[in-house]
């Protein structure tokens, strides 16, 4: 079995490490403090017989490398080459999230969002349009999460498991 | 939830630039292509950040060989699109990336016809406001103070009697059992780990409700808020306002503080953070503040452990003030800019893993770091280096701990507690602060005269640690209206209880060694103990994160300012005539 890597990024305060625990059963320190996660950590997720090592990379707005945790998150992802990152967006402030998701794109690492927060920007009356939004970035998987409700950590589970499981990435292995 | 798009996930997407631009990239990327040493970037995206001018790519590029072809391609770029545009190009491909998302946000966000201020903007307006902030920041840490010096202690008490009661009579009786009572063994137990490792549990209840009272802090998102106003503070005063987050982080342990100044964008601000983040009061620095203000100040000891805490942050402004306008002098300011979480209602769970996590770490070290440090304190306490004694029968002051830590003492005279004593207390409190503790009451529990002890069963101290137990429950219900001046109970009058055998012998050293001041020279100690070296954690921390100059001009920077704000507080409070 080959050895999969997914890599949690976003920008800080989204929610990354609560994620993070929910997908590895860890319990990292959980803060509601932008910067709590200063170096990456590392967990492992078992699903449907499957490995995959998950890391949660520190908070950033952008993957430039001003300060040293962007310095952090963006070598991972461009030199350690992750087999997928796991975008991790706050719904209620998607035009400044986006921003990364942009600049993620430029790498050419394939990308699955995790729309996070969804039961505040529902409480707020934002309606974002999941399947739209989908569509528009070429059908990538877009997840609605609630995860410090543990809303959708399935769901993510299960598209990661998918994305492992695609004929072309099984013929890669 | 629905999940949306399971499929494609590999089909490459890209922000589109302009045609010009887009041009341009295909023929660096087929540059870069070519180089088999930059074969480890994606050829598109490095081509993108070399037209933004990344610098540590761009060495990168330099030091490469065959570079020299995709540097040419990059210059010849780079003036073309210069020539089209009349505009920094990191400027203009920000700004289409900034299109691109706002194309898609367009598309796929509805927003609320009226924009409806939340809770949490309201909550803002009051918590971070220009004047009222400081303030509130200031009422609730001193609330915080006051829970763990009043509400905590019944249970501090609590945990004093059984370790000092039922648990060492039974480590005793157990002893005997086997025949070891009265020798070295006993002496080990009773005078080097219960003493020492037992004098720091002591706090465990204190350290749990402030680590309680941070949890709740963190979690509903108010220190991000405390941060924010204290950070607008320190913009203004020149220095850097994203500091002062990791330095709230040093309030529960200076180590992942250090780490937190990696949030800060240059190298300076991080180095000039990280020499302040010490002289935040961590929560190991509490239990001796605690143990000496009961001792000397019952009646204030919140205030002065308040007192403590804000000397911290002051001193902390004012170094930083200091070095940023010498060591660390920059032309550019960074603007400020924080974003700030919402609130939240702090889960149970949260709370309790907060709160179990630092117990559970402090308890942990106590296990390990402190127990070590008991024994070798111990062993010193226990050779005799002077008089007649023999091994672990010897008077105190002719043992070998004496010896050594009288040598450091002088120095610490003018600051009123130049004993063998308390320089010893401090010298071992470089390890870590909870040894400042431990090293104070195997002193000073040793000098305690010996008690008869009574012999006891098992069920009797069972039963008293119960009935101690609701006793300190009771009082602590009780204490909690007195935080906010509410008397219920009338217990102000509460007859003052004779300081035990510990708390005596340390008063009557302190009073020794400062010629009659001993509140004074108490509280010049605790100063020092505020501002020099941590730990030895904060110490490989600092090394790791800023280099072995910075970790000595941190420490010997800490020493030399702690000895002199001591001195400040022991003779300049003898000639205000106070103590």
């Amino acid at each position: 079995m080959r050895n999969w890597t997914i890599a949690l990024a976003g920008n800080p305060n989204v929610g990354k490490s609560t994620i993070f625990n929910g997908l590895t059963g860890s319990r990292q320190h959980v803060g509601n403090w932008p910067g709590k996660t200063v170096e990456k950590k590392t967990g492992i997720l078992k699903c449907a017989g499957q490995e995959l090592t998950i890391v949660d990379l520190p908070g950033t707005y952008s993957l430039s490398a001003y300060s040293l945790e962007e310095q952090i998150a963006r070598d991972f992802i461009v030199l350690e080459r992750p087999q997928a990152v796991v975008n991790v967006i706050d719904a209620t402030n998607l035009e400044r999230n986006l921003y990364l998701t942009a600049q993620i794109l430029e790498t050419g690492i394939p990308l699955i969002i995790a729309l996070n927060m969804c039961d505040l920007a529902d409480a707020r009356g934002i309606i974002i349009d999941v399947a739209h939004l989908s569509q528009l970035l070429d059908g990538i998987a877009v997840i609605p999460m609630a995860a410090s409700h543990n809303h959708g950590l399935e769901e993510l589970k299960q598209a990661l498991v998918a994305y492992v499981l695609q004929p072309s990435q099984q013929q890669a292995a | 939830m629905t999940v949306i798009g399971t499929a494609a996930l590999n089909a490459p997407i890209y922000v589109r630039y302009q045609p010009d631009i887009e041009d341009e990239l295909t023929r660096l990327s087929t540059a870069i292509g070519q180089t088999p040493l930059l074969q480890r970037y994606h050829p598109r995206w490095l081509a993108i950040q070399l037209l933004e001018g990344d610098s540590g790519l761009l060495t990168e590029v330099q030091n490469a060989p065959n570079g020299a072809p995709v540097l040419q391609v990059l210059n010849d770029s780079q003036a073309r699109l210069r020539a089209i545009y009349n505009e920094d190009i990191d400027v203009i491909l920000t700004d289409q990336r900034y299109r691109f998302v706002n194309t898609l946000v367009r598309r796929v966000l509805t927003r609320p016809a009226t924009q409806r201020e939340t809770l949490s903007d309201r909550v803002d307006k009051i918590v971070t406001h220009r004047l009222l902030g400081i303030p509130i920041f200031l009422a609730l840490m001193w609330l915080v103070f006051k829970l763990t010096t009043d509400v905590a202690t019944p249970y501090l008490e609590w945990v004093e009697e059984a370790i000092g009661g039922p648990l060492t009579n039974q480590l005793v009786a157990l002893l005997t059992l086997i025949g070891l009572d009265g020798t070295w063994v006993e002496s080990l137990v009773v005078d080097g780990i219960i003493a020492g490792v037992g004098g720091v549990l002591v706090f465990v209840p204190v350290l749990m409700t402030l680590y309680l009272a941070l949890a709740i802090l963190e979690d509903s998102g108010y220190m991000a808020r405390a941060a924010f106003v204290m950070d607008r503070l320190m913009h203004i005063l020149g220095l850097h306002g994203k500091s002062f987050l990791p330095m709230i982080v040093g309030f529960g342990c200076n180590v992942p503080a250090i780490y937190a100044t990696r949030t800060l964008e240059t190298e300076k601000d991080r180095i000039l953070t990280g020499l302040l983040v010490p002289f935040m009061s961590c929560s190991a620095r509490l239990p001796v503040y605690v143990l000496l203000a009961t001792i000397f100040f019952p009646a204030y000891s919140g205030l002065v452990v308040f007192g403590l805490y804000m000397l911290g942050i002051v001193a902390a402004i004012g170094l930083g003030f200091a070095l940023k306008h010498t060591l660390f002098k920059t032309k550019d300011r960074v603007p400020f800019i924080m974003e700030l979480p919402p609130y939240h209602l702090p889960t149970l769970r949260g709370i309790w893993t907060h709160m179990w996590e630092r117990t559970a770490s402090f308890i942990r070290r106590a296990g390990t770091v402190i127990m070590a440090t008991s024994i070798l304190i111990w062993l010193l306490m226990a050779i005799p280096t002077r008089g007649d004694g023999a091994f672990a029968d010897t008077e105190l002051d002719d043992s070998a701990f004496a010896t050594v830590a009288g040598v450091v003492a002088p120095v610490f005279a003018p600051l009123g507690f130049g004993s063998w004593e308390a320089s010893g207390a401090l010298v071992t409190g470089f390890i870590a602060k909870e040894v400042v503790v431990s090293t104070m009451s195997q002193i000073y529990g040793v000098a305690e005269e010996e008690e008869a002890a009574e012999p006891t069963t098992l069920v009797d101290d069972l039963g008293q640690v119960v009935t101690s137990f609701a006793g300190a429950t009771i009082d602590t219900l009780r204490a909690i209206p007195l935080i906010i001046g509410i008397d219920l109970m009338g217990t102000e009058a509460e007859d003052e209880a004779e300081p035990a055998g510990l708390m005596r012998a340390a008063q009557s050293n302190f009073e020794v060694s400062s010629g009659g001041h001993g509140a004074l020279a108490a509280l010049a100690f605790m100063v020092f103990v505020l501002l020099y070296t941590p730990c030895v954690a904060v110490i490989a921390a600092a090394r790791q994160e800023f280099g072995n100059r910075w970790m000595w001009f941190s420490v010997v920077g800490q020493l030399v300012i702690a000895w002199i704000a001591a001195l400040v507080v022991f003779q300049g409070g003898r000639l205000l005539g106070w103590g």
